[in-house]
């Protein structure tokens, strides 16, 4: 099987896997909406939830596979890994933006403000920044070797640096230091909203999955065009 | 390469960026006056009847200085990109340690001098009693600048080789400076305010932990930077 | 490990820009004491081909061997304006590990500069640059040569200085590769010529007149 013929059977995965997960999140929506009871002191507002909670992870997903696929790129210097390391970062572009528009949306009718300087919400701009960083850094060379090796250095670099944003906002925040746990308590959640909301972090797993395989085979194609092209001219 | 040898390329690195910086001092004046601007400003950019000098003061010293030392980074690798300067670099049995280790160390002093001049400015203009504490504040000044200047090194010499390096630096760099940044202004305020020192160690090995762990990352990372 | 006979070795070289190769699959030993002078149009692959000699540039496949420092004259002086040019000498020389000043300026009076050794060498005309380009290439004592372009900006007594410096080298067994277009004046110090057709070098033979190696790369460059 060649290159082309591999890619073009990874893009019909990847778009059969998102019809799936797009079904998936109708159905946890029907779940949500229908089965799930309505949260006592946020009302119907709580609902966003079972997305917001769910796309913060795959956008946090997102970030973890590129860093650690730049890291895998500079140790092995194989071009796979860079590229997986670029789609997840274009995915995960998505998701942080999904993440960023359905937080305030949550946040205002249940704390009554847009937005708020927690350590989360702060972590997470910074992720979309930083993936937005990592993107024009990657659109500024024409070379690929050097592209790949320049944005690798970046997402290994911004991998390190998010912990201790977090810790650096969570600190801010409660002024006296102490020692931090990456997730602070968090009200634990009655059985049957947590399935749904496991069962939304299920589909939006699949969904990132989805999106990576397409955009991965989007990425190969346009590759071996530019390849053809190159030898057609030499 | 033994470390002796690394030692005398950092030096002999180090020499040469801060003598052409001496003959040329456009970057030094510029970064120095942009400082004091930003100092100015900063004063007038709040209600004075609201926010007293003292509560402004260490968030307006620590912005002037990311500020100012990001103009001056920008310079360290401009300067090997005329004439491919780094090529020659390159072609000598200088290690990747040495040449970063150099510029590592041209910049600090750079900065450092840039922050030394206009620290004594702030204190003026923002009426700051930081004379008896005035040891603590620089080993904040020293530990965040330190940390800054690393990562600001190892990100200067990749958008040096791009077409917009002025405008991609910021864009790379800032969030690198949030933690130091936020570390160094609590630091500053809790020193102003002269509290207690245990109030500081918190705060102080958080900054301590950023500057080691990014120096040694920007350190092992330039080696893939400065490959062709 | 014995004494290998060659200064240079590369073996199966290749080099690519995104996806485009630059420098084909070329091999090549380089004599002690011998001279190769590449000869090929522009885009044939010959600066390339010596950045990659040099180890500036990584090759894509294959890999040089050197004997001993490089030494290195390219298309930029790889320079520092605003410093003069015994400040640029003593600084590459630092790093080579080789700053005494007697013998900055005994290659600053060999290529003519003495007197202008103190000036900054944003000053310089072109044909200095190249004049304290080759001291600085000849500083680390090299025993590889490689030279793009040597004779660029240079008048007629300074190619001979060039000429009659490379003869030296040449005498003490340092290995050369030279890319240049001005065959008249460098055929005089090449011993093989390597004819660079899109990359690949055609042929690798003994060097003859000017005119031959006209003739014979016309004859390369018509059969790609």
């Amino acid at each position: 099987m060649t290159r082309r013929e591999r890619a073009i059977r990874s893009a019909r995965r990847g778009s059969v896997i998102t019809a799936v997960a797009l079904l998936g999140l109708v159905g946890v929506y029907i779940r949500a909406l229908v089965y799930t009871p309505v949260e006592r002191l946020q009302g119907l507002a709580q609902k966003i939830f079972y997305v917001h909670a769910p796309v913060a992870w795959a956008a946090l997903l997102a970030f973890a596979v590129t860093g650690l696929l730049s890291l895998l790129y500079l140790i092995t210097r194989d071009r796979k890994f860079d590229m997986v390391a670029s789609s997840s970062a274009e995915v995960g572009v998505v998701f942080s933006i999904a993440m960023l528009t359905t937080g305030p949306l949550w946040g205002k009718p249940v704390w009554g403000t847009w937005w708020t300087w927690d350590a989360r919400l702060t972590s997470t701009l910074f992720i979309f920044l930083l993936f937005v960083g990592y993107m024009v850094l990657r659109s500024a060379f024409n070379d690929f070797e050097i592209r790949a090796r320049f944005s690798a250095v970046l997402g290994v670099m911004a991998l390190v640096l998010v912990p201790f944003i977090h810790i650096t906002v969570y600190w801010f925040r409660t002024l006296h230091p102490e020692p931090v746990l990456l997730k602070p308590d968090r009200p634990s959640l009655p059985g049957v909203m947590l399935t749904t909301l496991l069962i939304s972090v299920a589909v939006f797993t699949a969904l990132y999955i989805g999106f990576l395989m397409q955009s991965h085979a989007l990425m190969v194609l346009r590759d071996i065009r530019e390849e053809e092209t190159v030898d057609a001219n030499a | 390469m033994s470390s002796y040898q690394t030692l005398r390329v950092t030096l002999a690195v180090a020499a040469k960026d801060l003598l052409v910086e001496q003959r040329t001092k456009t970057a030094f004046f510029s970064s120095l006056v942009f400082a004091i601007l930003v100092l100015t400003i900063l004063y007038f950019a709040r209600d004075a009847t609201a926010v007293s000098d003292l509560d402004l003061a260490p968030g307006a010293l620590w912005v002037t200085f990311s500020f100012a030392g990001m103009l001056g980074l920008n310079r360290a690798f401009l300067l090997e990109r005329e004439n491919r300067a780094m090529d020659g670099l390159r072609l000598s049995p200088a290690s990747a340690t040495g040449i970063f280790l150099g510029k590592v160390l041209g910049n600090m002093v750079f900065v450092g001098v840039v922050e030394l001049v206009s620290l004594p400015l702030f204190i003026l203009f923002y009426d700051v009693p930081i004379w008896r504490q005035v040891g603590l504040l620089l080993l904040v000044i020293f530990l965040a600048t330190t940390g800054f200047v690393a990562v600001g090194t190892l990100f200067s010499a990749i958008v040096v080789r791009t077409r917009y390096s002025e405008v991609m630096l910021p864009v790379l760099l800032l969030p690198f400076l949030f933690p130091p940044i936020v570390a160094a202004v609590q630091l500053t305020r809790r020193i102003v305010a002269e509290r207690p020192f245990d109030e500081l160690t918190g705060w102080l090995s958080m900054l301590a932990a950023f500057v080691i762990i990014f120096f040694f990352l920007s350190l092992l990372l330039f080696e893939a930077i400065l490959e062709e | 490990m014995p004494q290998p006979d060659s200064t240079l070795t590369l073996h199966g070289v290749s080099r690519r820009f995104g996806y485009r190769w630059a420098v084909r699959d070329v091999s090549l030993e380089v004599a002690h004491g011998e001279a190769v002078l590449l000869v090929g149009g522009n885009g044939a692959g010959k600066t390339t081909l010596l950045r990659v000699v040099s180890g500036l540039l990584r090759a894509s496949k294959g890999r040089v061997e050197r004997q001993g420092a490089v030494g290195m004259v390219a298309h930029h002086i790889m320079m520092y304006e605003a410093l003069t040019a015994r400040e640029n000498l003593r600084f590459f020389g630092r790093l080579h590990g080789r700053s005494d000043g007697t013998r900055i300026d005994a290659l600053l009076d060999r290529m003519g500069l003495l007197h202008v050794g103190d000036e900054r060498i944003g000053t310089f005309s072109r044909g200095m640059l190249q004049r304290l380009a080759i001291a600085r290439a000849l500083l680390p004592e090299p025993r590889v040569l490689l030279l793009d372009e040597p004779l660029t900006g240079l008048d007629d007594s300074a190619s001979h200085t060039v000429i009659d410096v490379l003869a030296e080298l040449k005498q003490s067994g340092a290995g050369m590769m030279i890319a240049s277009h001005q065959l008249v004046e460098l055929v005089g110090s090449a011993d093989r010529v390597g004819y660079m057709v899109s990359g690949r070098m055609a042929a690798l033979e003994p060097c003859g007149d000017a005119g031959q190696v006209v003739q014979r790369y016309r004859e390369l460059a018509a059969g790609e």
